[in-house]
């Protein structure tokens, strides 16, 4: 009994210790994410990527003098333990702003406890249409939301291509429901006429009965949702049959990333996609912060790194201008921000039913000559589109 | 019909054929295995996941091609189901236990285990063997140039759909002409009156679990550079494999064949005329229809009508 009445007053002690002690010149962030579970993949991505903007802000001397100190939560993807956590970190450390997680599900509990709380809330990777929907004062989104998602695709595809009709394949679940849906509706807007709208199994080996039927309606343009095996298999498939559809186009996920060309191969090139960030924009620190994050390790980050990455700059941003580091004081900082990121401009804005929420433009990629290249909007273009693209017949 | 209906028609039995050869050589290791052992093997899938893994760590360091890698993938494979029915499987058939067909748990949790080892060793990544012809096909306005229609021949999928064949041949040889062959059929048609003529029954149990997994292990290899790869792979074939099982006749190798080739055109007619979404529905409607309509299997109905009774 003595022993544990001494080791829970140390326990005590150490505790007051450096919040008094540390407290002076750290400024501490605990940020929830996903750690363990299927999109533990994407959290140790964000993870890294927080680490390295802290790590370059405190080398230039913090934010008014004052180091952040960076730590992390594991979520598990779990609304539930997410809440937990947040309300924690709220009530009993007091921590003045929530930044973080990734799932959409995830996001929407934490937005509902900050809100309650009267806490802001920074939402970097979570697309779902309705977080920022649904009038709430202290929610702020940076990434773009599902709906804009494909913009610059659909524009590309109705200046450019210009076709009449469209077939769309997606995946049997709920990100290629809504993925199918969402451009179902805008295809419609444009005036393309979508033939075949054909949902499939994830994970199948044969794609040729579905696909001689797409073939049989001889569509302009092909657009499919799909995760990067389906994708890679529905190309080789589709130079198998040789379906010479005037463009093939992938709603970002499995589409983007550099997986796809190198199972896909010369099957993949002049597939077009949506993206919301590549290593190539001319954003000031893009280039600087995927290189590094390449060096470090091995591989070039996705949208959901450079998001992480520029959110710690957007809190020291917003820290710099809040009055006080009250929640109020900075989530009036936040709403009044316009700074320019390596994800690229951050300004939250009430508009078309969202509130607080980042609009930035969204990229379409290229597989040209076996590398993803940007092609539109044609000011981010680091490459002139190839259209129209060769038959399969001619590509030999 | 027009001729893109009939190209379409044309396209999609193609495919199922070619589909269903491979499903057979799944198949039939699994109907090998519970003719002789009257089990049924749930790693089955699993041990193809393995087989996988052989082809593809051959194919990335000595970037030998998966079809090649079948003399490795194949004896390995057959070592490892000699050692599962030996140390594991063939203590437990002696015991008594309170669930009837404890075996078949067992091999669910063997099943478990390899799939977990996989993820340890190779995470749970993607892999895949990206060989040079894997989008090569024949066309057949190619050879014939007024061609109404266009039909697409895909040469990984033939060359896999040959080597099926060939190995199917083979083991066909294997079970009717050979003496150990003859012995596994004994065995299977009846244990007791095997034993009673002198055949070693626990060695042919043991050679046939080597060989069931011998076989699924090379449908691995035929299916790497059409497909892909991660260590949960092994339970959509597992239940391929069961389906095509109880179609062909439990324990049929021939009826394997047929309930393979049978289930690879079934689901391609579904995918092309009822919706991609439906394949699966149409591969639980085939089981059923089978375990209702033909209970003996598929060879069922033939025989019958052969002898007349």
């Amino acid at each position: 009994m003595k022993r544990i009445v001494v080791v829970l007053l140390t326990l005590l002690l150490s505790g007051l210790f450096s919040s008094t002690l540390f407290a002076a010149d750290t400024f501490d962030l605990v940020i929830p994410l996903p750690l363990t579970g299927k999109t533990a993949k994407f959290g140790e991505m964000m993870k890294r990527s927080y680490e390295m903007a802290a790590e370059e802000i405190n080398a230039k001397g913090g934010v008014k003098k004052k180091k952040i100190a960076l730590s992390f939560e594991d979520s598990g993807a779990k609304p539930e333990t997410a809440r937990a956590i947040v309300e924690k970190l709220i009530d009993t450390k007091k921590q003045p702003i929530i930044v973080g997680e990734y799932t959409s599900a995830c996001a929407k509990a934490v937005a509902a406890v900050a809100e309650e709380r009267k806490t802001p809330y920074l939402v970097v990777a979570s697309a779902d249409d309705d977080i920022t929907q649904k009038k709430y004062k202290y929610v702020f989104r940076q990434n773009p939301v599902n709906a804009h998602y494909s913009d610059s695709l659909i524009d590309f595809i109705a200046k450019v291509v210009k076709p009449k009709t469209m077939v769309i394949l997606y995946e049997s679940s709920a990100f290629g429901t809504s993925g199918a849906e969402a451009m179902a509706k805008d295809a419609e807007k444009a005036g393309i006429k979508v033939l075949l709208k054909e949902k499939y199994e994830a994970g199948s080996v044969d794609f040729k009965p579905l696909l001689s039927k797409v073939k049989a309606t001889q569509a302009d343009v092909i657009y499919m949702v799909s995760y990067v095996m389906d994708a890679s298999l529905l190309m080789k498939q589709i130079k198998e049959l040789r379906i010479d559809a005037k463009l093939f186009a992938g709603g970002a996920a499995g589409f983007a990333i550099p997986e796809f060309i190198d199972n896909a191969k010369e099957a993949a090139e002049y597939v077009i996609t949506a993206t919301l960030w590549t290593p190539q924009l001319k954003y000031p620190g893009a280039k600087e912060y995927a290189d590094k994050y390449k060096a470090k390790y091995k591989d070039f980050p996705s949208y959901h790194g450079a998001s992480a990455y520029s959110a710690i700059y957007v809190v020291k941003d917003a820290l710099e201008r809040a009055k006080s580091w009250t929640p109020d004081g900075i989530r009036d900082a936040l709403k009044a921000t316009n700074t320019m990121t390596a994800f690229g401009p951050v300004r939250f804005e009430d508009k078309e039913g969202y509130q607080n929420q980042n609009f930035t433009d969204t990229f379409v990629l290229q597989v040209i000559k076996g590398e993803h290249e940007t092609i539109w909007p044609e000011k981010y273009a680091n490459k002139k589109y190839i259209f129209p693209i060769p038959t399969w017949r001619e590509r030999r | 019909m027009t001729a893109p209906q009939v190209e379409v028609l044309l396209q999609t039995i193609l495919s199922g054929l070619l589909l269903g050869g491979l499903y057979a050589l799944i198949g039939i290791g699994m109907t090998l295995i519970m003719g002789v052992m009257k089990i049924i093997n749930l790693a089955h899938g699993e041990l193809m996941m393995v087989g996988m893994y052989i082809a593809y760590v051959l194919f990335s360091t000595f970037h030998i091609d998966p079809y090649l890698s079948i003399l490795v993938a194949a004896p390995a494979l057959f070592l490892l189901g000699v050692f599962l029915q030996k140390f594991l499987i063939n203590p437990v058939m002696k015991v008594d236990a309170i669930i009837p067909e404890n075996q078949v748990i067992l091999t669910v949790g063997i099943g478990m285990v390899l799939a977990n080892i996989a993820t340890i060793i190779f995470s749970s990544d993607y892999k895949t063997t990206p060989v040079d012809y894997a989008t090569k096909a024949w066309y057949l306005s190619d050879i014939w140039k007024t061609s109404p229609i266009e039909i697409s021949l895909s040469l990984p999928w033939t060359v896999s759909f040959c080597c099926a064949l060939a190995i199917t041949g083979g083991l066909w040889f294997f079970l009717g002409k050979t003496d150990m062959g003859k012995s596994i059929r004994a065995t299977a048609q009846d244990k007791d009156a095997a034993l009673l003529m002198g055949v070693n029954v626990e060695k042919m149990r043991v050679v046939t679990f080597g060989l069931g997994s011998a076989l699924v292990g090379s449908a691995g290899c035929l299916f790497i550079p059409i497909y892909y790869l991660y260590p949960d792979l092994g339970g959509q074939f597992t239940l391929t494999a069961f389906v095509i099982t109880i179609l062909g006749g439990l324990g049929s190798t021939v009826g394997a064949i047929v309930g393979g080739l049978i289930l690879g055109v079934f689901e391609s007619l579904t995918s092309t005329y009822a919706g991609m979404g439906w394949a699966p529905v149409g591969r639980f409607v085939i089981f059923l229809a089978a375990l209702i309509f033909v209970p003996q299997g598929i060879m069922s109905l033939f025989t019958r009508k052969r002898f007349g009774k």
